[in-house]
């Protein structure tokens, strides 16, 4: 207001109106009155009209103009451009007692906002990253004291455990088998490395290995031996990405036989939902048997894109990318995509996942 | 704040008080703009706490290993350096980004379930802000604008001379600032809902590339979006920084505005 160097007149008719009609029909305006117009004055940003600060003066002096106005310039382009110009700032008159109240109870809410920032943040961390930023005793009072406010572990991880399957719903609703997973030339391979969580097991396996399937419509159970599935179905293949939940992805070349086929030749039991996959020859880091398990819905095998694969790069699948079959669910996390397949099941309920049971999501859909 | 609204009762009410008892302040922020700032630091440091635990397990930025260090990114790089910069000598310094920026080594599980809450909960967070923004107007107040490039270098000009000029006892009076913000000012307050706007929308796109595909075509690919993700995080934290500074060198007023929402700064116009 008081600085001469102002940027272009903002013709803003409203505003203007209103200081100007407020003005003139009062001769003596009254002192709450005259900061009324005042704040409305301000609010026209170059009304060359009395200077509006001085709500003691009766008869306000002109404010000093050291050149002469210019003629309030027109919009040149239509309306649209001035419809986002900065509006300026608006001055109030609030009584004292108003003003203060409402400040008091801001600052009383900034206050706690900080202290439930600080016992949220506390409760949230993990034990370990805990114990770091805090050792010794004063670390055990603080859990002490945020377990008597209901601040527990266990009420941790069912937040936590929430917050996951919030994500799961909300990627189960993503999810539409009309979405392909996007395919890549096989130029755009690049090198997938063997994620073996454990040891990767040795070639042993391998003579003696079948696929053994439960929870068939027939009732029976089948062994299926590798020459079997790659007799009985057509092979397709797809370049497609792999995603870890590490963080880390690759594209890889993979041929296989379509799960939706599978299932097709093998239908689940009426009722089955989902189809629980189970590597027994997984092994841990010290190399004792390991089995690994996961959770597939049915609606997710019959995708086009689910395949039970057989080979990788053009060749048989290597052991360390799960000879002789593996599911690859490229709409999955990495993890869903389980090596060395020796059992399929399909049941009612929703299957264990192991890495669900270690701390991840159960639905891992990308 | 009920009593802010530039629209005040008509001023010919008989029970207004004398006007010693009354201030003038500026209006300066709408309510939902003060709380989701306030709530974005928590939400924002457990992001970037998880968010680097999660980098943890396979970095972005990587090069050859280095025969020497024996490190193959520049994270394990920047550990080396800060950890031998402190003489810090209690934990592993290949990690030491990891064990005092983030959540540490090996918590993938727990980091991603705390990545997803606190993502959750900063894009309602976001949302609470736009809302703010649009209710109060104050999204005018940061749009880019005819001259700010000419301005924004008077202000830089300004910035590195206030201490030179200040020690010399020379005047070295601020640039005319007729707007809510300076053109600097304004630049960082836009860059930043966009950067945060742009690691929500990297950050689904390495979630969901499949659903979401066309999202994951718009950062060109999957590692596209992570380097996205990660330079949004590294635009926002390296905001705080100037950011902290400067509303301290500019003092309560400032700071407390952003709590109570007005500002006692009347007739300087309020240009910081």
């Amino acid at each position: 207001m008081t600085d001469p160097s102002q940027q272009a007149p903002e013709p803003r008719p409203e505003p203007a109106a209103g200081a100007q009609a407020g003005e003139p029909p009062e001769p003596e305006p009254a002192p709450e009155r005259e900061a009324e117009a005042t704040s409305r004055a301000e609010a026209a940003e170059p009304a060359p009209a009395p200077e509006p600060t001085a709500a003691h003066q009766p008869q306000p002096a002109p404010e000093p103009q050291p050149e002469p106005a210019p003629p309030p310039r027109r919009p040149r382009r239509g309306g649209w451009l001035e419809s986002l110009a900065e509006h300026p700032e608006a001055v109030i008159e609030v009584p004292r007692r108003r003003l203060a109240a409402a400040s008091r109870r801001d600052f009383l809410l900034f206050a706690l906002g900080t202290l439930a920032s600080a016992a949220g943040a506390w409760w949230l961390l993990p034990g370990r990253t805990r114990a770091r930023l805090l050792p010794g005793p004063a670390h055990d009072r603080l859990d002490t004291l945020a377990a008597r406010v209901g601040l527990t572990s266990e009420r941790r991880e069912g937040a936590l455990d929430r917050a996951l399957t919030f994500d799961d719903d909300v990627a189960e609703a993503l999810y539409s088998k009309n979405h392909r997973v996007r395919t890549y030339d096989r130029s755009a391979v690049t090198p997938l490395r063997n994620n073996y969580d454990g040891q990767t097991p040795g070639p042993e396996y391998l003579p003696g290995w079948t696929l053994s399937v439960t929870g068939l419509a027939s009732g029976r159970s089948e062994r299926l031996r590798i020459e079997t599935l790659l007799a009985r179905f057509a092979h397709v293949e797809q370049v497609t990405r792999l995603v870890c939940v590490e963080g880390w992805s690759a594209i890889a070349w993979w041929g296989g036989i379509r799960f939706a086929d599978f299932l097709a030749a093998f239908p689940p039991a009426p009722g089955a939902r989902w189809a629980a996959l189970r590597s027994s020859v997984n092994l841990d880091g010290a190399g004792r048997p390991d089995p690994y398990y996961v959770s597939i819905d049915l609606r997710t095998a019959r995708h086009p894109q689910t395949l039970l694969a057989t080979h990788f790069g053009g060749r048989p699948l290597p052991i360390g990318h799960g000879a002789p079959l593996r599911l690859l669910v490229p709409m999955k996390l990495g993890l869903k995509n389980i090596k060395a397949v020796t059992d399929i099941a399909y049941t009612a309920g929703e299957p264990a996942d192991y890495w669900n049971e270690r701390g991840y999501s159960k639905y891992d859909g990308l | 704040m009920v009593p802010m609204s530039a629209s005040e009762p008509p001023p010919d009410r008989p029970s207004r008080p004398a006007p010693d008892l009354t201030l003038r302040v500026v209006v300066k922020h709408h309510a939902l703009v003060r709380l989701s700032h306030w709530i974005n630091l928590p939400l924002l440091l457990g992001l970037i706490a998880s968010g680097l635990a999660i980098y943890w397990a396979a970095p972005v930025f990587t090069h050859a290993r280095d025969p020497v260090t024996g490190s193959g990114d520049y994270m394990t790089d920047l550990g080396l350096l800060l950890a031998g910069l402190f003489r810090d000598r209690g934990g592993e310094p290949w990690n030491w980004v990891y064990d005092h920026l983030s959540l540490g080594t090996r918590q993938l599980a727990v980091a991603l379930r705390l990545h997803w809450a606190l993502a959750y909960l900063f894009m309602l967070n976001g949302a609470l802000y736009v809302l703010g923004l649009a209710a109060g107007g104050g999204w005018r107040a940061l749009l880019p604008r005819p001259g700010d490039v000419r301005d924004g270098l008077a202000m830089i000009r300004y910035y590195v001379g206030v201490v030179p000029m200040a020690i010399r006892r020379r005047p070295w009076p601020h640039p005319p600032i007729t707007s809510k913000y300076n053109a600097l000012q304004r630049a960082a307050y836009f860059t930043v809902p966009l950067a945060g706007l742009l690691v929500v929308l990297s950050g689904w796109a390495m979630h969901k590339p499949v659903q979401l595909g066309w999202l994951e075509r718009l950062f060109v690919s999957y590692d596209g979006a992570r380097v996205v993700h990660f330079a949004g995080m590294v635009v926002m934290g390296a905001f705080v920084v100037p950011h902290v500074i400067l509303v301290i060198a500019d003092g309560w007023d400032t700071f407390r505005s952003m709590i109570v929402g007005w500002s006692a700064r009347v007739r300087e116009s309020a240009h910081d």
